[in-house]
């Protein structure tokens, strides 16, 4: 199972990596020798779309989304479990509702068979592939609801440093 | 039920979700959907949903975040940190509490690659403070100079949270990160003087290290060319200076990015483990980041309906406190607001509430960016809950927040007293933003 959510968490950092690789090639190309790279503003903005889904899902694992600890620090061990079960069944239930309407987009762009500008490539399996991300993200908080309520040694609760 | 009932309720569930430690993207989502369910109807309101999430996560203006968050994570791994500290310490670390000068003005030259107050201050702390304890500097000293060296984060460029600023209100993010030049120098420039009179005003609390050669203050000079190659390059891009390439604050990142990895790899700083390491880092902050913007976007959409922005801006304008005493008011909400969540949440949650107030007020929106961020970040070292305190509480561990507080209350008073000054004189942030 920790392989699994690895595995997640790896595909969104491989997609941060192409994303920046894709950035820099279209600045040098355009800048060295005057080339545009083909689509290279749709490729930069949908694989961000895909990073930003499947890094959701690894984020909302680890317990790393920006929280406000005020309360939760200062009760003692049985409430925060108490509080950290009320706040991951409300994002279980707020990240299925995307789940499911992001569905509708993916469905609506296929039909509409929305294309890149350049290459003139579908762009509903890159939606795919992001929605693919959110629906691993409603396993993954599946999973941390199971563990914070039966398995709480299982879970490693850290939070994301933003700035 | 009236939308002013309607909208009061919805800030009353939404507070109590993330005190109940809900996360703040997904608080908002939810209450602003439901809010917005309430009041034009369940259809549309999940119409939003789907097409909100995937129009953020899919906007290339937004790339401007992970990829500066994917430099400053290469930056920090590579250690460019302590040729920084090296440098700035060879030349003032013979001075009185030149250690913390020394800090001070690295913290300056890493915030100008990283644009993370909080990895600044989670830096400094493995690098500097071990320095100044093995020269006998107080702890609270040594603590609170890292703390206050920390913020200058988020106001040199480039500062991840002047570009999510500049997003939110439409704002060009390059004269942004042009326009926290000046502030930023000011605040280094002010701590070092806060230094000095410690320094004066307490003989013997701060002692003096030894003088380095011209032949080390040379050696170290040179070590810096890295850092300072990719800040030229970054910023003059941003700023199209000659025999630059002209970028847009999203090319700047990801070619930053790419910069950053560069060097690191070339100069044998960055290895497998700190690539991946870095890679991590950006996707875990970046996610954490987004699902902040999906969650103000949609309740953005409550916000309109329930035509918040307009009453505020009424009613704060109908005060009779005049332009600046509402400005005050909204400093002030901002520093009490400081004492409960990070900086990025609370710059997302409050200024599409805020921004129509200032402008209405006739405020130039890039001199209230500087402004606000620089208020915001005072929010990350005063107590509390300075965040930047906590960092450092994490890394140095046998220093206690009390202590940490105490070093800190100097230039907490100093950045009131900057704060006064870019108030009086706005040019101050403006010159430089006009010169583009």
């Amino acid at each position: 199972m920790d392989r699994c959510i690895d595995t997640i968490e790896w595909v969104a950092a491989f997609f941060v990596g192409i994303v920046a690789a894709n950035i820099f090639v279209a600045v040098l190309l355009r800048n060295l020798f005057a080339v545009a790279l083909p689509d290279a503003f749709d490729f930069g903005r949908l694989l961000l779309g895909i990073l930003i889904f499947w890094g959701i899902a690894a984020t909302s694992y680890r317990g790393g989304h920006i929280t406000v600890d005020l309360v939760w620090a200062n009760v003692g061990p049985r409430w925060q479990r108490n509080i950290d079960v009320f706040a991951t069944l409300v994002l279980l239930f707020v990240v299925s509702v995307q789940t499911y309407t992001l569905f509708d987009k993916v469905r609506g762009t296929y039909h509409d068979n929305v294309l890149t500008f350049d290459l003139r490539l579908p762009t509903w399996p890159f939606f795919a592939v992001a929605w693919a991300g959110d629906v691993s993200a409603v396993l993954l908080i599946a999973i941390r609801t199971w563990r914070l309520i039966f398995q709480p040694e299982k879970l490693i609760d850290r939070t994301a440093g933003v700035e | 039920m009236s939308t002013d009932a309607v909208a009061v309720i919805g800030f009353v569930v939404l507070f109590a979700l993330m005190l109940l430690r809900v996360p703040v993207g997904m608080a908002m989502g939810l209450v602003g959907v439901s809010g917005f369910a309430w009041l034009v109807g369940g259809g549309p309101a999940l119409k939003t949903v789907g097409h909100t999430s995937m129009r953020t996560v899919t906007d290339y203006t937004f790339g401007v975040i992970p990829m500066f968050l994917l430099m400053g994570a290469f930056v920090t791994n590579s250690g460019m940190s302590r040729e920084l500290f090296h440098a700035a310490n060879t030349f003032v670390g013979h001075r009185r509490g030149g250690l913390g000068i020394a800090t001070i003005v690295a913290c300056g030259g890493f915030a100008a690659i990283s644009g993370s107050s909080v990895a600044t201050a989670a830096t400094f702390s493995a690098v500097a403070y071990p320095e100044m304890r093995r020269y006998k500097y107080p702890q609270s000293f040594a603590a609170g100079v890292i703390a206050a060296g920390g913020t200058l984060g988020a106001m040199l460029p480039p500062s991840t949270v002047l570009a999510v600023y500049g997003i939110i209100t439409e704002q060009d993010v390059g004269k942004l990160f042009i326009a926290g030049v000046v502030p930023g120098l000011l605040a280094a420039a002010m701590y070092v003087v806060t230094i000095t009179v410690i320094g004066l005003a307490r003989p013997g609390f701060l002692p003096e290290g030894p003088r380095a050669s011209a032949r080390e203050r040379l050696a170290a000079v040179q070590d810096i060319w890295a850092p300072l190659l990719l800040f030229v390059f970054v910023v003059g891009g941003l700023y199209g200076l000659p025999f630059l390439p002209r970028f847009t604050p999203t090319e700047a990142g990801g070619v930053g990015a790419a910069g950053a990895f560069l060097l690191g790899v070339l100069r044998g700083r960055l290895g497998r483990n700190e690539i991946l390491r870095s890679l991590l880092q950006a996707t875990r902050t970046a996610a954490a980041v987004f699902t902040v913007l999906i969650g103000a976007l949609l309740f953005g959409y409550f916000l309109t309906v329930t035509q918040t922005p307009q009453k505020v801006t009424a009613f704060l304008t109908g005060l009779g406190l005049g332009r600046y005493g509402v400005l005050t008011l909204i400093m002030l909400m901002y520093l009490l607001l400081g004492c409960l969540m990070d900086a990025m949440a609370m710059i997302i949650l409050t200024i599409p509430i805020i921004f129509p107030v200032v402008v209405h007020l006739g405020f130039d929106p890039v001199w209230f960016g500087v402004i606000i961020v620089m208020t915001v970040e005072l929010g990350l070292i005063h107590p509390p809950v300075g965040m930047n305190v906590f960092v450092i509480k994490s890394v140095v561990r046998d220093v206690s927040f009390s202590t940490i507080f105490r070093g800190v209350l100097p230039f907490i008073a100093t950045d009131i007293l900057r704060l006064i000054i870019l108030i009086a004189f706005p040019l101050l942030a403006l010159w430089l933003p006009s010169k583009m």
